[in-house]
C-alpha cells in the first residue's frame, strides 16, 4: 500500500510534520565569522551541542542525541580518513556535506520503513580570510542551506540553527543588520548572545514575527544567563597551528558581555 | 547492496575512538601480523637491526630535550642529509625515530591522527598512558615486517603529563613494542652506545646532573653527544660543519613544544663544541 505514490507522499508529509515537532524546542546555535575566526555559541544546555569535527571544521546540532552522535561520528570518520590518506588540506566541508552526509540523510528520510535522522546540523569551516569561510546547514531530509561561498547569492558571514523556521529567520534578520565580518571578538560575542536571545524568545512565543525591542532582548538575555551557562567554541583563523578548534569556557566570556 | 559512504553501523570504530582499527576496516593500514616466509632452500634471514641513526632525549631543568641527527642512509649510501627524525605528534608529545623512515613516518602519522581522532570522537584527551600504549601497539603490529627484515622502528616518546602530577615523561621502546620509562635519559639508533656512555657519565660525574642543566648547557651536551656518535658511526650525521647542517633539537615542557632555532644551535656549537 505504501508503494502507491499517493501513500508515499502522505507518509513523507507525516514524517516531516513529526520531525519538525520533535525539533521545535531545539535551542538556537549561532556561528559568526569575524576577523580572527568563527565563533560558535549557544546557551545553557544539559548536553554538549558544539563539536570539533576536524582541524578547520566544527559542528553544532539540535535533535535526538543518538542521531546527532551517529552523524557526528560519521563526519569525524570521513574527515579523519581523508586527512590521513591525503592531507589535512584535502578535507573539505563542501565535499563532506554534499557528497557524504546529505545523500545518506535524504535516503534515510525517504525510506519510510526505516528511521529518519532526527537532527538538524550547522557546520562551519574557517578559511584563510573571512571571505573564504563556509557555513552549511543540513536538514534532517538532507537539504543543504549555504551561507557564504555560494555561487549566486549574496554571502553572509554567519549562519544560525534553531528549532523553528521563524526563530531562525528572526535571528538572521537581526544578524544581517548587526553583524559585520570585520567586527571585534567582543562585538561578535555580544551579537551572538543577542541573536540567541531573539531566537530563544521566538521559540517561547511563536506568535510574533517581528524582532523584539532591544531592551526586552537584553532583559531576556540577563535572565537566561543568570542561571544558565554559555557554551562556545572558536575556529581560529591563525594559521600557525593546524588545529583551529578551541572551546571557550563560560568564565572567559562573562566579563566581555555588555549590559 | 552497495555500502553507504557513511557508516551507520552501531559497531563501527567511532564508538571506541580506535583510529588504527578504522583504517584497517577500510584497508588503509597493513594488516597486523605477516608471518615470516620460510623457504627450505635458503637459510632463514636473520633479523638485523638497521636502525641507522642517532636519537637522544634527556630531562633537564626546562623539560625534556629531544635531539636527532639529520642523516638518512641506505646501506653505505647517504640518501638525505636533512631528514627530520624528531616529529611532533600533538601539542605536548614528540616521537623521535630510529629505523626505516617509510615505516616510522607512517607510524607517526597514524599516531598523530589516533590521538586527535580519540579526542574528537570521545570528547576527552587521551591519557598519557593511553598514548604510550598506542605507540606500543603500533610497534607490536609492525613486528611481522620486522621479522621479514623490513620496517624496523625503534622510537623514543617524550610528553608532558598534567595528570596526576604535572611532569615531563620520557619513554623508549624496543622493536617489539615493549615500553620502558626513562628516569633521566634515553638513546636509540646505531650511534646510541656512544651517546648512552656520555649521558651516563655526565649524569653521574659531570659538572651537574642532567636534570639540573640550563637550556644552553643541555643543548651543548646534546651536540657533543651527537658529534661523538658521528665520529665512529657512519650512519649518524652529527654536525655537518661544511654544509652547516645542525641536528634537530626540540624541547617539551608544560607550555608545549619549542623547536630550538638553528641560529642558536649554531651559536652554542661554535662556543662549546667546535
Amino acid at each position: 500500500m505504501i508503494e502507491e505514490p499517493y501513500r508515499w507522499v502522505e507518509a513523507i508529509a507525516n514524517r516531516r510534520e513529526y520531525i519538525e515537532a520533535q525539533l521545535a524546542s531545539g535551542s538556537p546555535i549561532t556561528a559568526l565569522g569575524y576577523g580572527d575566526g568563527i565563533l560558535f555559541l549557544t546557551v545553557g544546555q544539559t548536553r554538549q551541542k558544539i563539536f570539533e569535527i576536524y582541524d578547520r571544521i566544527a559542528m553544532g546540532a539540535i535533535g535526538h542525541p543518538g542521531d546527532i552522535e551517529r552523524l557526528r561520528m560519521a563526519a569525524i570518520e570521513l574527515a579523519s580518513t581523508e586527512g590521513f590518506t591525503r592531507s589535512a588540506g584535502d578535507v573539505s566541508l563542501r565535499r563532506l556535506v554534499h557528497y557524504s552526509l546529505s545523500p545518506v540523510m535524504k535516503s534515510a528520510f525517504e525510506q519510510v520503513y526505516g528511521p529518519p535522522y532526527l537532527a538538524r546540523m550547522l557546520f562551519a569551516e574557517v578559511g584563510e580570510r573571512p571571505s573564504e569561510d563556509l557555513f552549511l546547514r543540513v536538514e534532517y531530509d538532507g537539504e543543504i542551506a549555504t551561507k557564504g561561498a555560494t555561487y549566486a547569492q549574496v554571502r553572509q558571514d554567519f549562519a544560525v540553527l534553531s528549532g523553528t523556521r521563524q526563530s531562525g529567520e528572526l535571528m538572521e534578520a537581526f544578524l544581517k543588520s548587526q553583524h559585520a565580518a570585520d567586527a571585534s571578538f567582543e562585538a561578535t560575542l555580544n551579537s551572538a548572545l543577542e541573536a540567541w536571545s531573539i531566537g530563544h524568545m521566538s521559540l517561547q512565543d511563536s506568535d510574533s514575527n517581528e524582532l523584539p525591542e532591544r531592551t526586552a532582548v537584553v532583559k531576556y538575555r540577563q535572565e537566561q544567563l543568570a542561571n544558565r551557562g554559555i557554551e562556545a567554541a572558536l575556529l581560529e583563523r591563525d594559521a600557525s597551528r593546524a588545529i583551529r578548534f578551541r572551546s571557550l569556557p563560560d568564565t572567559e566570556l562573562r566579563s566581555l558581555i555588555n549590559d | 547492496m552497495e555500502r553507504s559512504p557513511v557508516a551507520v553501523d552501531q559497531n563501527f570504530s567511532g564508538a571506541t575512538g580506535d583510529f588504527p582499527a578504522l583504517l584497517r576496516s577500510k584497508g588503509l593500514l597493513a594488516s597486523a601480523v605477516i608471518a615470516p616466509t620460510q623457504d627450505a632452500g635458503t637459510p632463514q634471514k636473520v633479523w638485523q637491526p638497521t636502525e641507522a641513526t642517532t636519537i637522544l632525549a634527556f630531562k633537564f631543568s626546562g623539560g625534556v630535550l629531544v635531539a636527532g641527527d639529520r642523516r638518512a642512509t641506505a646501506g653505505n649510501t647517504v640518501v638525505y642529509d636533512r631528514a627530520d627524525k624528531v616529529l611532533e605528534i600533538d601539542r605536548h608529545s614528540i616521537m623521535a625515530i630510529a629505523g626505516v623512515p617509510a615505516t616510522a613516518w607512517e607510524m607517526a602519522r597514524v599516531l598523530e591522527h589516533s590521538f586527535q581522532y580519540f579526542r574528537r570522537t570521545q570528547l576527552q584527551e587521551m591519557s598519557v598512558d593511553g598514548k604510550v600504549r598506542a605507540l606500543s601497539k603500533l610497534l607490536r603490529d609492525n613486528f611481522g615486517f620486522v621479522m621479514q627484515g623490513v620496517g624496523v622502528v625503534v622510537p623514543i616518546f617524550a610528553t608532558y603529563d598534567s595528570h596526576p602530577k604535572p611532569e615531563t615523561r620520557l619513554y623508549f621502546y624496543d622493536a617489539m613494542g615493549a615500553q620502558f620509562e626513562a628516569t633521566d635519559y634515553a638513546a636509540t639508533g646505531s650511534g646510541s652506545p656512544a651517546v648512552r656512555g656520555i649521558l651516563y657519565y655526565e649524569n653521574n660525574w659531570g659538572a651537574k646532573p642532567l636534570h639540573k642543566l640550563s637550556e644552553d648547557e643541555a643543548v651543548s651536551i646534546a651536540l657533543r653527544a651527537l658529534d661523538t656518535a658521528a665520529e665512529s658511526d657512519t650512519s649518524t650525521g652529527g654536525v655537518d660543519r661544511m654544509g652547516r647542517i645542525y641536528p634537530i633539537i626540540k624541547i617539551v615542557s608544560r607550555e608545549g613544544i619549542t623547536t630550538f632555532p638553528e641560529n642558536k644551535i649554531a651559536a652554542v656549537f661554535k662556543e662549546t663544541v667546535a
